[in-house]
């Protein structure tokens, strides 16, 4: 029974072949402008974090009363900022 | 059956066969035996996920990225240069070159970044070199960033000078059409799709209307100073403007025409025995070769100077900083650098094969001229990819080979793949120059316009003032003295884990002798000519400069300068190169000699027994 719900073979390849094409088409249109986005949003991300929350990596920055209003929202992104601000960087991470 | 031989579909065929052994032969063996590609290892991108640089991607779609991000104007006018020597050598080094080195560098770089916990090139430099080490790298990539922008520039500027001028409306046309995209997008928030529509739509017009408004300068042989000067405003505001207010719509809409006329000469090159016309269908025209030495007495001998003229297509140091850089930190499993870098830059192959077929359908008196014709003079016609793409398309779109629209659509591709690539180039020389120079009494070079400005002017001097046949080989030089360095480096990896090394290092240790060698004979060429010069004999002095230059006898000791400025860009090059070259084999002789000291690394290397 279990057989019979499962889609064909040729139909799986045919989605497998569909996928890889909008892959490679996205890949090749959109991808890099998209990573480049995110990392746009990043550094707003950081420049904000350490305007508010900055005293957390050692940066003296007086918290002020908003910093705890916000530090709810702010607690699910505080491990991969930490990781992401203190990673090292170097002038060939920049090439894309 | 003698029309098929008479084709280049044998060749196609050949190329094809080698480069399937090359990824599914060689490269699956090096990938098993040497790397040890392990796909249950923990890749970057799962162990630093952090959704922004580091998050697993699909094999497909980071083809695709790689692909895009390798395939530009280097596959296309590098084998330009090498039919020179007859198309046979060029065939040659486009299969051998990617066979044994190019696939090997970028995946290569791709698995080093992979192990290295995702680092680029940089820090691992500093690893296996020091401090020394990297601020010499990055002296190197300084030069070489203005040697490629100086190469780009000429080009755009003589893509835009010629073609009768029907390519500089259609440009304009998809940079508005990218800024308005971008508008729509970020601002309107429009939908994607929509807004790919709506700009297609304008590229097409603008394509429709480049035959229609040409646009050619009045201004003789300062025309390509003009243009060139042109070309460096916009290049400025790309720079620093926000990406997504330009460069990135803008890259984005010219993706499209680019890479659909990649495929267009791909079909029609595979399909050249088989599209209706005359018989042979579409022959080979120009002479197999192979020459030993440059025919037209220009370039120099085919040892070194093929190994540099031919660049990407066959291997680019470009190539593994982008491996190193965005490619390896989102790679899924690590049995994905196979496909990925080493399937990108086979593919990369093809379209050099496909360029390389787009010269060879054409007569030798059109690409080079006739000696003693004062009509069509020994040149290299620039226009020779345009019109060789055409006539391989033509027979599948059933058009003529002299329509207008599709010459135009070709000269617009050499533009745009010339402009988008030179916008990141420009835009990573200010963020170079400001990573050099953030502090100290320099600051200022620091400076995101200074910085601009400089890594824009000082191109521009070059690209109005020499050849740009001299600038693309110091840019291919360079570029492939980057590629035998990243091959050092990988050697090096290599040893420190006691993995074999030879299929690597022996490739690393031509790349390097032959861009060396091919650097100096840049050097010396420049050398004799203004020798020459004190001798009595301008004419060296002027065959290595251009247009008004060129021309008036009263720039003649501008001309002696120019050649003198380019002794000086080899010397350094070469200086800088050698330097760098030197500590990596003296890294790569430690690292073996510490590796046979100690037990072998977990990760790698020959199992004890």
């Amino acid at each position: 029974m279990a057989d019979a719900k499962e889609p064909p073979e040729s139909k799986n390849r045919g989605r497998k072949v569909k996928d890889a094409a909008k892959g490679v088409l996205y890949g090749m249109a959109a991808h890099g402008h998209v990573t480049a986005a995110l990392r746009t949003r990043m550094y707003l991300e950081h420049l904000f974090m350490f305007i508010t929350l900055g005293d957390m990596l050692g940066v003296p920055v007086i918290p002020p009363y908003y910093s705890l209003r916000i530090l709810p929202y702010a607690v699910p992104n505080i491990k991969s900022w930490k990781q992401r601000v203190f990673r090292e960087r170097d002038f060939t991470d920049q090439v894309f | 059956m003698v029309d098929i031989l008479q084709t280049p579909f044998l060749w196609v065929i050949v190329t094809i066969g080698l480069y399937g052994i090359a990824y599914w032969g060689y490269g699956k063996w090096i990938d098993r035996n040497v790397w040890r590609a392990n796909a249950k290892q923990t890749t970057p991108a799962h162990m630093y996920m952090d959704g922004v640089e580091y998050f697993p991607v699909s094999r497909y779609v980071l083809w695709g990225y790689q692909f895009k991000s390798v395939a530009a104007l280097g596959p296309i006018l590098g084998p330009f240069i090498g039919v020179t020597f007859g198309w046979l050598p060029a065939l040659i080094w486009i299969i051998a070159g990617n066979f044994f080195i190019g696939w090997l560098q970028d995946y290569g770089s791709m698995m080093l970044s992979v192990r290295k916990e995702g680092r680029s090139f940089g820090p691992i430099t500093y690893e296996f070199t020091g401090a020394r080490g990297r601020t010499n790298l990055l002296a190197f990539v300084l030069f070489y960033l203005i040697i490629i922008s100086a190469a780009f520039i000429a080009l755009i500027a003589t893509f835009w000078n010629s073609f009768k001028g029907t390519t500089f409306v259609p440009t304009i046309g998809i940079l508005l059409a990218g800024l308005l995209c971008g508008q729509l997008l970020y601002r309107v928030k429009m939908n994607v799709f929509a807004v790919t529509a709506i700009g297609l739509g304008l590229v097409g017009v603008s394509l429709y209307l480049g035959p229609i408004l040409p646009v050619v300068l009045p201004f003789g042989g300062w025309n390509v100073a003009v243009w060139a000067g042109v070309c460096v405003l916009i290049l400025y505001l790309a720079a620093v403007l926000p990406t997504p207010t330009f460069i990135q719509p803008t890259n984005y809409l010219a993706f499209y025409p680019a890479y659909a006329a990649i495929i267009l000469i791909l079909v029609g090159a595979l399909a050249t025995p088989f599209t209706l016309g005359s018989s042979p269908p579409v022959p080979i025209q120009l002479d197999m070769g192979p020459f030993l030495t440059d025919p037209q007495g220009i370039l120099g001998p085919i040892w070194p100077i093929l190994f540099v003229a031919i660049a990407c297509g066959a291997i680019s140091g470009w190539h593994s900083l982008v491996s190193s850089s965005s490619s390896a930190k989102q790679l899924d499993v690590e049995t994905d650098a196979l496909p990925v870098g080493g399937g990108a830059m086979l593919s990369e192959g093809l379209l050099a094969l496909g360029s390389l077929i787009a010269y060879m359908v054409l007569t030798k008196a059109f690409v080079f001229g006739v000696a003693g014709d004062p009509l069509n003079q020994p040149h290299t016609n620039i226009a020779s990819w345009p019109v060789g793409a055409a006539l391989l398309v033509s027979r599948i779109l059933g058009v003529s080979a002299t329509n207008v629209l599709l010459t135009t659509f070709f000269g617009l591709v050499l533009v745009i793949y010339a402009l988008t690539v030179q916008a990141l180039v420009t835009r990573f020389f200010r963020l170079v120059a400001a990573e050099t120079w953030s502090e100290g009494r320099f600051r200022v070079f620091g400076n995101k316009h200074v910085a601009t400005v400089v890594g824009l002017g000082v191109p521009w001097m070059f690209a109005v003032s020499g050849s740009w046949w001299a600038l693309w080989l110091y840019f291919g030089g360079a570029n492939q003295l980057l590629a035998g360095l990243a091959i050092m480096l990988i050697s090096i990896h290599l040893a420190r884990v006691r993995a074999p090394t030879k299929f690597s290092l022996i490739p690393g240790i031509f790349m390097v002798g032959t861009t060396l060698a091919a650097l100096l004979w840049q050097v010396w060429t420049f050398l004799y000519s203004v020798w020459l010069y004190i001798q009595g004999d301008k004419s060296w002095v002027l065959r290595n400069v251009r247009g008004p230059i060129q021309t008036d006898a009263t720039f003649i000791l501008i001309a002696v300068v120019i050649n003198a400025v380019f002794v000086a860009v080899g010397v350094v090059l070469f200086a800088v190169g050698l330097s760098m070259a030197i500590r990596l084999f003296r890294s790569y002789r430690t690292s073996r000699a510490g590796a046979r000291a100690t037990p072998a690394a977990a990760d790698g290397g020959t199992p004890e027994k």
